[in-house]
């Protein structure tokens, strides 16, 4: 075999390693943002339920009420894209939580054993959720590092990779939630 | 649960009386060990001298008596301290265990079964021979926690055909129920690779890990520093080791001042600290009523028990109500 033929084959394989890489990296991303939408989802199966059993007592929280569930509305639309889907996310996330303050002022909801099952329910989808955009965005660092570092930026440009976003993660979000003082409440 | 100091207080206050009948023992204990040591190597080297020098031409029956006079001599040893350990065990280990919490058992003999310490999945190597004792076992704040002292070696044959032992892992293994549901398998490792080879190579050795599920980076910096995470699931992973468990893990580390081996499997969490030394056993040379010595007693029995309130592991999200 001449040198030029085996120089080639080096070539082929080396491309080869790189388009798998590139495309297990966009693969990871989209199997790992499937997990978050999955936990999206079950967070805005308990919005009804959460306004349903609120809004009796929650007088003057009622526009925050409605906008959850306006946004839910917009959550289940068909065919809306992930960068809306994470909008949507950064939204619902502060709304629930200012519902939740809210609920502090309410001796009633406070004591109420329903309210008290989803409060809790809702914390475990957060964490949960927390977790999913965690490791999404870990892997879209890796996919982002990928198409700008040398040498894979070159084959990416050929295959029209581009960057993606990344979840904002507030600094509330950081800290966890505490459950310790949801216990402390009961 | 008691501080340390108030521990110490304890050692020294309503462990003292027997502390110092068993210190007495002890005195006694290291003069017969130095007599029955010294008698026995004077035996061995009599019959060293009566050997004619011809049998020493093969180098086989040095290596056998050698051999010999460690084996003799270690059950020599073990036959003398036997009654001492054991009264020291039930005299002072296991009040101080009682102190901490009521609820907790002990026993000298037992350790953590094989099967618990294989299905952490901390080490990969198989285990063939496993020792152990100081098993506690009980509750916590209602948190099931089981723990003890544990040595596991894997054996080697050599081209001879004999055995050679080496050491899997020594140290303190601690099995807790754990807060949060989950399913799939996630293995905390001492970073030895990031720190020996940088971020780069280190990183992409790490990644090529065979014998381990999937890398998964973590988004703590100085948790990556310290550690390896490798797990079947990358979402689970981060689900357990949210921010403030990596922070509480980083905590948990530093006070050890060993290294430590976490793995997260079946709804359970499994420690291995590793002292390469056996833990709880009385000190024969030097006083039981030295400072440092029971400081060593009570700070190992607190980091073991405490894990249930350093990890926050009573409180349990909803799920597992």
């Amino acid at each position: 075999m001449s040198v030029s033929m085996i120089i080639l084959l080096v070539v082929g394989i080396i491309v080869i390693l790189m388009y798998n890489s590139l495309v297990s990296k966009k693969n990871q991303v989209e199997n790992i943002f499937a997990s978050v939408d999955t936990q999206l989802k079950k967070r805005y199966d308990l919005i009804p339920n959460l306004v349903a059993s609120v809004s009796k007592y929650m007088e003057h929280e009622k526009s925050l009420l409605s906008e959850v569930t306006k946004l839910r509305a917009e959550a289940n639309k068909p065919n809306i894209s992930d960068k809306h889907k994470m909008a949507l996310d950064a939204k619902v996330t502060s709304a629930l939580g200012s519902i939740m303050v809210a609920v502090e002022n309410y001796p009633e909801l406070k004591a109420n054993e329903n309210v008290m099952h989803l409060q809790h329910s809702l914390n475990e989808v957060e964490e949960q959720i927390a977790a999913s955009r965690r490791a999404y965005n870990q892997a879209v660092t890796d996919y982002n590092n990928a198409i700008e570092m040398v040498p894979t930026n070159f084959m990416a440009s050929v295959m029209n990779y581009k960057r993606k976003e990344v979840f904002e993660i507030s600094e509330g979000e950081r800290q966890n939630v505490n459950v310790n003082e949801l216990f402390d409440r009961r | 649960m008691k501080s340390i100091s108030e521990l110490t207080d304890f050692y020294y206050e309503n462990l003292y009386p027997t502390l110092k009948e068993l210190d007495k023992q002890r005195e006694q204990l290291k003069y017969r060990i130095f007599l029955v040591g010294f008698g026995f190597t004077f035996i061995f080297f009599l019959i060293f001298l009566a050997i004619p020098s011809s049998y020493w031409q093969s180098g086989d029956l040095i290596y056998f008596f050698g051999f010999v006079y460690v084996a003799l001599g270690g059950i020599i040893y073990k036959m003398l301290t036997k009654d001492y350990v054991k009264e020291f065990k039930a005299n002072i280990i296991s009040p101080l265990i009682n102190a901490i919490d009521s609820n907790l058992n002990y026993s000298s003999e037992m350790h953590i079964t094989q099967t618990l310490f294989e299905r952490s999945e901390i080490y990969t190597s198989s285990v063939d021979r496993i020792n152990g004792n100081d098993y506690v076992f009980g509750h916590i704040n209602g948190i099931k926690i089981k723990f003890s002292d544990l040595h596991t070696e894997k054996r080697h044959r050599n081209s001879k055909g004999k055995d050679n032992w080496s050491t899997i892992f020594q140290g303190l293994f601690i099995v807790a129920e754990f807060n949060k549901n989950f399913h799939a398998k996630t293995v905390v490792l001492p970073d030895s690779a990031q720190s020996n080879f940088g971020d780069m190579i280190g990183g992409w050795l790490q990644s090529k890990n065979m014998a381990r599920p999937e890398l998964i980076k973590m988004d703590d910096p100085k948790f990556e520093k310290e550690f390896v995470v490798y797990g079947t699931d990358q979402v689970e992973a981060r689900y357990i080791l949210s921010h403030s468990l990596m922070e509480k893990l980083l905590q948990f580390k530093k006070k050890s001042q060993h290294p430590v081996a976490i793995s997260f499997v079946r709804n359970h969490i499994h420690l291995a600290i590793e002292y390469n030394k056996d833990l709880f056993e009385p000190s024969i040379f030097h006083s039981l009523l030295k400072y440092k010595i029971a400081m060593e007693y009570v700070q190992t029995l607190h980091l073991a028990i405490g894990i249930v309130e350093e990890l926050k592991l009573n409180q349990k999200l909803w799920s597992k109500l």
